[in-house]
């Protein structure tokens, strides 16, 4: 211990010695690690998966089954209210939902002033599919309509000041729903069960809403809806029903290969018999994509946060290079110092303690120039790409692994000259 | 103490090659006091370096101490270098931004003393070179004198058995000169082994032996009793 | 001092230019992608609209009872809030319509000449359900025909009148008058002038217009409001009062003017070539000091040598040229080689964003702004290195 606070001394006085080098270096080295863990940030956490265990056994499954004929067409990115009862008409898959969201105001009473939510309209499974967790109260029964609706935690604060409603009476688009569970926290980042349009961008809803129930009341999808006949998409409860009215998102949990291969077969003569019975027209087009894959599917990925993280990654290498370059001349502006301690009798491997304590240094300083230019530059990101602000938060893996690359980055910019110094010729440097 | 033996030393470039060391054979027995003398260009340095094993060479063999250097580890050499041979150079190399004290420790501090033998061994050294007062100054707060006196601290520190040194007086006036070769005789006397380059004929004349070299090779050495043996 | 001369120097210390080189070819070319990105996102922002962005305000909102959100309460609630509006001093006109224009995407669908649809169809073509005055207030010219005078309900026997802009009636009916003609939407009564409608659209100028009822307004509607030039910001500051006095169970989403529309739809393209404009500074920043700190070293450590040449007779001038042009060489090698990545970096880019490919000027120009940057950064350590006296240099040796 006294050695090594005896290596960190020298190292400090060979920085008071030169400092205005040491500085720049410190800067150059934050500088293209900030921006670069800055982009990091938002990379990671938008291509984290928000359900490891699960990403690849839940399923969307899409089929080209229309009333258009089109020639390499991919089928459409929501399905409709009757092609989803085809599709649940199965079962293989050990969990199901069809969903969508919509907008609607909430309040207690009709005299109180409105408060604007987003509802997501959706079945009995999606909770147990996506892991919701649960903090009051309960799910609803089965998948028919009814009054029921359930609160997110915030929600439930907002609205009724406290979490435990269970029970209570609200209005929804003024119609009376009682509250029958309050999630706990819960934010699925990114949210991949509604991935069509960069929505997986969006927070999560805060009222749920039974599907059935959201097809009475007429509520309309918020995001995406597309109707490729004559339905008149007012009226939702009858003709949405029946008609080819797209606007539902529809996930099924497909756990072992067997299951996967036997709904691919299902879907498969699903549209064969769709086709014979002139439904229609295009060539059958099935995908059944799993979540991990949806967002690249879709074709979603943020191509803003990958053209940027090439560019910081290629700057980051710039400001090592850079970096290197201005230890190297710093080292070898002390290299005279180098000679003198091997002629005293240092071998190269107490050097290159020497160095460890230099690289232990630089890095604590670096580490903090890189977090507040990665500070500063996630604020920037937050303000200039406001759609991907959900992402800029730091976890501790993130933390850890940007902490490492610091450390890896201090140590490549301090190993060449070093070792460069400390391989010197030793006479030469002494007789000046 | 120490035995050269056909001691070779040649430095190439793309074009030429200069035998900087013809096959030189010397003998320095403990506790002499030797001065190295030669015309620029002759060799004396690189003799110098490697003795220290600072350089190697190209054929030949050194004995140090009955044992050859040849083929040994870099942490072996520094090893030998930090326990058995002190430098002395002209121009001092003392760390300009540490203190007399931290300068001296650097030796130790390799040799991975604890800090209270540190601290003792130091201190003798110091009292030796009559700076005692001085332990927290920094070099630049010396006269040239004085931090040779340092330097030399730094080279005892250690206890070596050899101390090697390279026109030591080179930088300092007349009466500086004296009073570091007075410092050198007295370690001499304690059984130290001294190899001094030189350029001043009087101060060859003092130290006990006189070596000569030219175009890298000796041509005259002349001998007297060791000092240490005199006194012995 | 020659050339060869200069090359020996740069090249006998390997590493080290070997750094700055790679390091200047890196900058050269994050440099120039991040230009030509600020380019093209500055051509698209200054693009036409057909629209007078900066006097026209543009309010979305929703009714938040569902009483009000159908007909014919809702008719009743688009009339007082239009009366309201039009009665704040410094509105030229005001209309209600189902979606705004300038939007990435809204209500859309396909639209063709009935006789030729496999001929003609254009899909997802903007769908407007507005009030008469929507022209008045988007100022835009009618080019042919007459535009309607009379909102109809969707839902009455006989489908409302169809507006199309320009290039729309072009693309449908190329080589005859589009007026009188029949589109699946119903006939065309008037040809406009072209305005900015969705970006999504396969052509942005392509809209289609009824004066009419919007079907439903769960998505909410928008009031467009045409001011005189020097009271938009008055009336934008009345605005939200004026129409949550008509009606308070209101949700007012945002008021905007259409210019500030237009920048929120290219926001992210605007943030994007900001932070790579920032980028590109910094890394200005990162070679200047490179180019300061390396001048700084090795004019230090040839300090002997500049010494020697001033008592050889160099004069100051002399030394300071040689000093730059070293830099300037390594510049110029390192740019040659930056180009050479900027057109495999501007490929790698071009897989994940749209960016326009390389031209021939653009690399010219960066690579002076490069040489100025050096030059800068040099001219000190340089200037200082020069100020060696030759007697103090040469007394060392």
């Amino acid at each position: 211990m006294e050695q090594f606070l005896y290596y960190i001394k020298v190292s400090l006085v060979s920085i008071k010695r030169a400092p205005l080098p040491y500085a720049l270096t410190i800067f150059i080295l934050s500088v293209g690690l900030g921006v670069f863990f800055a982009n990091a940030t938002f990379y990671y956490q938008l291509n984290s998966d928000p359900l490891p265990a699960k990403s690849n056994k839940l399923f969307f499954p899409m089929m080209l089954i229309t009333p258009y004929d089109c020639n390499d067409c991919r089928p459409p990115r929501v399905l409709s209210y009757a092609n989803v009862q085809k599709l649940a008409n199965s079962d293989i898959p050990s969990a199901k939902a069809a969903m969508y969201s919509a907008d609607g105001y909430a309040r207690l009473s009709s005299s109180q002033p409105p408060t604007p939510v987003v509802i997501r309209i959706t079945q009995r499974d999606f909770f147990a599919m996506f892991d919701v967790p649960l903090l009051h109260g309960s799910f609803w029964a089965d998948d028919g309509g009814r009054f029921e609706i359930l609160l997110s935690r915030a929600m439930a604060l907002k609205l009724f000041g406290r979490t435990d409603v269970v029970g209570e009476q609200m209005l929804l688009d003024d119609k009376h729903f009682s509250v029958i569970g309050v999630l706990n926290h819960w934010q699925m980042l990114p949210r991949l069960y509604d991935a069509n349009g960069r929505n997986h961008l969006s927070p999560t809803e805060d009222i749920f809403l039974p599907l059935e129930t959201g097809y009475d009341l007429h509520y309309l999808s918020k995001t995406n809806s597309q109707t490729f006949d004559s339905t008149d998409y007012r009226k939702l409860s009858t003709e949405g029903r029946t008609g080819a009215l797209h606007q539902l998102q529809y996930w099924v949990q497909l756990d072992t290969e067997t299951q996967q291969q036997a709904y691919r077969q299902f879907m498969l003569n699903l549209a064969n018999d769709e086709k014979a019975a002139g439904r229609h027209p295009a060539p059958i087009n099935n995908q059944l994509t799993a979540m991990r894959d949806i967002v690249s599917y879709f074709g979603d990925e943020s191509g803003d946060i990958q053209a940027f993280a090439l560019v910081t990654l290629l700057f980051l290498l710039v400001c090592l290079f850079n970096a290197s370059h201005l230890s190297l001349n710093r080292y070898l502006s002390n290299q005279y110092e180098f000679s003198l301690r091997r002629a005293l009798g240092a071998s190269r491997a107490q050097l290159q303690l020497q160095m460890l304590a230099d690289v232990l240094l630089m890095a604590l300083f670096t580490i903090v120039g890189a977090l507040l230019t990665g500070y500063v530059g996630i604020k920037l990101m937050n303000h200039l790409l406001p759609g991907n602000s959900l992402f800029s938060s730091w976890d501790i893996p993130l933390l850890l692994s940007l902490l490492t690359i610091t450390l890896v980055c201090s140590y490549l910019v301090t190993l060449y000259p070093s070792l460069r110094a400390s391989f010197g010729t030793l006479n030469q440097q002494l007789k000046e | 103490m120490i035995k050269l033996t056909n001691l070779t030393k040649i430095f190439r470039t793309e074009l030429i090659e200069t035998h900087a060391l013809r096959e030189v054979n010397l003998q320095v027995n403990e506790g002499e006091f030797a001065a190295l003398t030669g015309p620029s260009g002759s060799g004396k340095s690189t003799l110098l370096n490697i003795l220290g094993t600072l350089e190697n060479f190209d054929a030949g063999d050194y004995q140090l101490d009955g044992k050859s250097v040849k083929g040994l580890s870099d942490a072996a050499l520094s090893r030998l270098r930090n326990e058995k041979i002190g430098f002395i150079f002209q121009s001092f190399n003392l760390i300009k931004d540490f203190s007399i004290f931290d300068n001296i420790e650097l030796p130790l501090r390799y040799r991975g003393l604890k800090a209270a033998q540190r601290k003792q061994r130091i201190e003798q050294a110091l009292e030796l070179v009559g700076l005692h007062a001085r332990r927290d100054y920094l070099p630049g707060q010396l006269s040239g004198g004085q931090q040779q006196r340092v330097a030399i601290a730094r080279a005892i520190a250690g206890t070596p058995r050899i101390l090697l040194a390279d026109e030591p007086t080179g930088n300092l006036d007349s009466l500086m000169a004296r009073q570091v070769m007075e410092l050198l005789e007295q370690i001499n006397q304690q059984g130290c082994t001294i190899l001094m380059v030189t350029h001043d004929p009087d101060q060859a004349r003092r130290a006990g032996r006189h070596i000569q070299i030219i175009d890298g090779q000796l041509s005259d050495t002349m001998l007297y009793e060791p000092f240490a043996a005199q006194s012995a | 001092m020659s050339f060869y001369l200069l090359c020996k120097v740069l090249f006998s210390r390997k590493v080290v230019t070997g750094l700055l080189l790679l390091q200047l070819a890196l900058t050269l070319a994050l440099l120039l992608n991040s230009v030509l990105l600020m380019q093209q996102t500055n051509r698209q922002l200054k693009q036409p609209t057909g629209l007078d962005l900066h006097n026209t305000l543009l309010v979305q909102l929703k009714p938040t009872t569902s009483s009000l959100r159908v007909y014919p309460a809702l008719e009743e609630l688009f009339t007082r809030q239009l009366q309201a509006v039009q009665s704040i001093p410094g509105v030229l006109a005001a209309a209600y319509t189902n979606q705004s224009a300038i939007l990435q995407g809204g209500n859309n669908g396909n639209i063709y000449d009935v006789e030729h649809q496999d001929r003609t169809n254009v899909p997802a073509v903007p769908m407007y359900y507005v009030s008469k005055d929507f022209f008045t207030v988007l100022n835009t010219s009618v080019l042919q025909g007459e535009l309607p005078q009379n909102v109809v309900s969707l839902d009455d026997p006989g489908r409302p009148a169809v507006v199309l802009t320009k290039s729309l009636a072009d693309k449908l009916f190329p080589d005859k008058s589009a007026v009188g003609q029949e589109v699946n939407r119903g006939r065309v009564a008037a040809v406009i002038d072209d305005f900015y409608g969705q970006r999504s659209a396969q052509n942005v100028m392509y809209n289609g217009i009824q004066v009419a009822l919007p079907y439903t307004v769960d998505w909410g509607y928008s009031i467009l409001v045409r001011t005189a030039p020097e009271q938009t910001e008055a009336v934008r500051q009345q605005l939200d009062q004026v129409i949550r006095k008509v009606e308070p169970n209101i949700e007012i989403f945002y008021i905007r003017n259409l210019a500030e529309q237009y920048q929120r739809l290219y926001r992210t393209e605007y943030g994007l070539a900001m932070l790579l404009g920032i980028l590109s500074g910094l890394m200005l920043l990162v070679t200047m000091v490179s180019s300061y700190s390396s001048t700084h070293f090795h004019a230090l450590k040839r300090q002997q040598e500049i010494g020697v040449k001033r008592a050889l007779g160099a004069s100051k001038n002399s030394i300071l040229l040689e000093l730059l042009s070293e830099n300037w060489l390594c510049t110029a090698i390192g740019a040659s080689i930056g180009v050479v990545l900027a057109l495999l970096l501007n490929q790698a880019l071009a897989q994940v964003i749209t960016i326009p490919p390389l031209n021939w000027y653009l690399p010219l120009t960066t690579i002076v702004t490069l040489l100025l940057c050096v030059t800068v950064a040099t001219w000190y350590p340089a200037a200082i290195a020069t100020r060696v006296s030759p007697a103090t240099a040469t007394k060392a040796l």
